[in-house]
């Protein structure tokens, strides 16, 4: 049974998996995260695939939404939060190079782990708000912004006639497709997204998966997943990161989708993606 | 009953098993049901006497007491327009002084200061909070009165319609509604930012991170999302700030000026409801009472009405968050 299981998983990673590396979208060089000095996660040091999607696994406490979180700069939020090596967006250092915190996060989008769209907005309003805090005013661009990004997160259809209602009024997987709508309507060029079906039903699950490879034509993903089989669904790149014996998470190996699960180098990749532990 | 962990067990549940408890020592069970009967005679008694102690001013000068201009100890008439406008102007005046300030320190409380400085300044406001009215009102009379009639009030005499807002310069005296109005901002001013801190606070972080993460800039993240996020619960704020302004009596009575002068002029003397009730109230006879508790019925319908509405409105806050 365990084995059937298995088998079914590494298929869907080879059918997942388009081979060609390409270019990438954002490059990770020795990424490390420290908090008031002590290291949460290192040594991360892989490619970002343009329109490919990357999803980082691993038990909790590797580091996976840490390592995310470091992408968009959110970590300058917290006091004592610290990153170092290199983390590239077209050849631009994100943290050192001649960009903005704002200007970076206008083009690397995020999608979180709870649905959060703002509460006191319309869908309409949610959905251009990232525009509006980016200064665009001219409602025919508003209107076709929101159409298509919409669109995009197939949720148009059934928000249509209702673009003015409070977004609470969506269910919990509309809510999320709306939140992905909101952040592809910045027309960003990497979009992460940590757990972003955790919070949902399977059968939202399954239509967030549908989308995302969709999306990747219009965007590169980068997702943070605990589920083996979505990671093997949904994903052409695959990091694993693991927590050692100091309690740091690290990276030990990333690839293809399709070497991760079927053959990977490091044996605790395939003991992790086997279930042995985690 | 079987011990289950109490997050497993239905209310009933508990309820069923308090009450078995209960009964198999009835006396304390008995106790507790004395207390609260106790509790509801009390407040009955308290608002029934009240009224009823009212009751000839109602009946008889209810409109002297809403709309009349003097107030003619002890034989009448009572009119309360002086303190009812009285109340009403400087329990304004104080809120906006106290909103404008007020907002301003919460939003630099908590998203502005260092963490490590937060806790500190929130408790510096909270045992402002704390302090007795009577330090304010002295300190109004001792501190801020000779500021205002040396600097502050020949300045506002200056503007266009001075006259009209303030009245004729020269019949100002050291006490005003004003000197009132600014003393009572600066006293509810620590209670208005104590509220509205923690309705800032509870702003879910994940709001705050989906707002940067779409490239708002700080101060948007704060202007369009977690204010109007939290407007409900600062308007709650608000109408708590005003129903201590409008109850404060101590402060206002030793500041405001204590004249039943019906006007608008804000440098002139004048009183409110609970400022005349305490100094009237000494030397009261049996004639004026009625009009004093009426106007202490007044007084506390308002302050029930601004409390109802505030409760309303912050578990309208607590129900918006929890969609989120």
């Amino acid at each position: 049974m365990e084995q059937e299981i298995m088998a079914d998983i590494q298929s869907q990673a080879t059918a997942a998996t388009s081979t060609s590396s390409g270019p990438a979208a954002m490059q990770l060089r020795n990424v490390a995260v420290s908090f008031n000095g002590r290291t949460a996660v290192r040594n991360c040091t892989f490619d970002v695939g343009k329109n490919r999607v990357t999803s980082l696994i691993g038990p909790s406490g590797s580091g996976k939404t840490t390592l995310l979180r470091a992408l968009n700069r959110l970590h300058d939020l917290t006091p004592g939060a610290k990153v170092s090596g290199e983390i590239l967006l077209e050849g631009v250092d994100v943290y050192r190079g001649d960009i903005t915190a704002t200007e970076l996060r206008a083009r690397v989008g995020m999608v979180f782990q709870r649905p959060n769209p703002f509460p006191t907005m319309s869908i309409y309003d949610n959905v251009i708000s990232g525009l509006r805090f980016n200064g665009i005013k001219k409602k025919s661009l508003l209107d076709a912004a929101a159409e298509s990004s919409l669109r995009s997160a197939a949720l148009w259809e059934s928000v249509e006639n209702r673009l003015k209602v409070p977004a609470s009024n969506l269910s919990g997987g509309e809510q999320q497709r709306l939140c992905i709508a909101r952040a592809l309507a910045m027309d960003p060029e990497v979009l992460l997204m940590d757990e972003p079906t955790s919070a949902l039903d399977p059968i939202a699950t399954l239509r967030i998966e549908e989308l995302m490879t969709t999306l990747k034509s219009r965007v590169s993903v980068v997702i943070v997943t605990h589920n083996m089989q979505q990671a093997a669904r949904i994903s052409d790149d695959c990091a694993f990161l693991l927590m050692g014996e100091d309690r740091t998470g690290e990276l030990i190996e990333f690839d293809t989708t399709e070497k991760i699960f079927n053959n990977p180098d490091d044996s605790r990749t395939l003991d992790y993606t086997l279930g042995r532990f985690g | 009953m079987a011990r289950v962990p109490s997050e497993l067990r239905r209310d009933d549940e508990v309820v069923a098993e308090f009450n078995s408890a209960t009964t198999s020592r009835s006396w304390y069970r008995n106790l507790l049901i004395v207390a609260a009967v106790l509790f509801a005679v009390v407040s009955v008694g308290f608002v029934g006497t009240i009224l009823w102690s009212s009751l000839p001013m109602w009946l008889h000068h209810a409109g002297t007491l809403l709309w009349g201009k003097g107030w003619n100890a002890p034989v009448g008439p009572f009119g309360g327009l002086a303190m009812i406008t009285g109340t009403v102007e400087t329990s304004l005046i104080a809120l906006l002084i106290a909103i404008v300030i007020g907002l301003g320190t919460s939003i630099a409380i908590v998203f502005v200061i260092p963490r490590r400085l937060r806790n500190v300044v929130a408790t510096l406001v909270e045992l402002l909070a704390a302090v007795p009215s009577i330090v304010y009102g002295l300190w109004g009379l001792l501190v801020i009165a000779p500021w205002m009639q040396n600097t502050v009030n020949p300045w506002l005499n200056s503007w266009p319609f001075a006259t009209t807002i303030f009245g004729n310069p020269g019949q100002e005296f050291g006490t005003s509604l004003l000197l009132a109005s600014v003393v009572l901002g600066i006293m509810i001013l620590p209670t208005f930012v104590a509220i509205s801190r923690e309705v800032l606070a509870v702003v879910p972080q994940d709001l705050v991170e989906a707002s940067l993460s779409l490239g708002a800039t700080r101060w948007q993240v704060i202007r369009e999302v977690v204010i109007p996020t939290s407007k409900v619960g600062l308007l709650g704020a608000t109408f708590l700030s005003l129903a201590r302004a409008t109850g404060e009596t101590v402060a206002v009575a030793l500041v405001a000026g204590g004249v039943a002068n019906a006007q608008f002029h804000l440098l002139y003397p004048g009183t409110s409801i609970a400022a005349w009730i305490a100094t009237q109230f000494g030397e009261s006879q049996s004639t004026e009472i009625p009009a004093l508790m009426a106007l202490g019925v007044l007084l506390m319908l308002l302050n029930f009405g601004l409390s109802l509405l505030s409760r309303s409105l912050v578990n309208r806050q607590r129900r918006l968050l929890a969609l989120v």
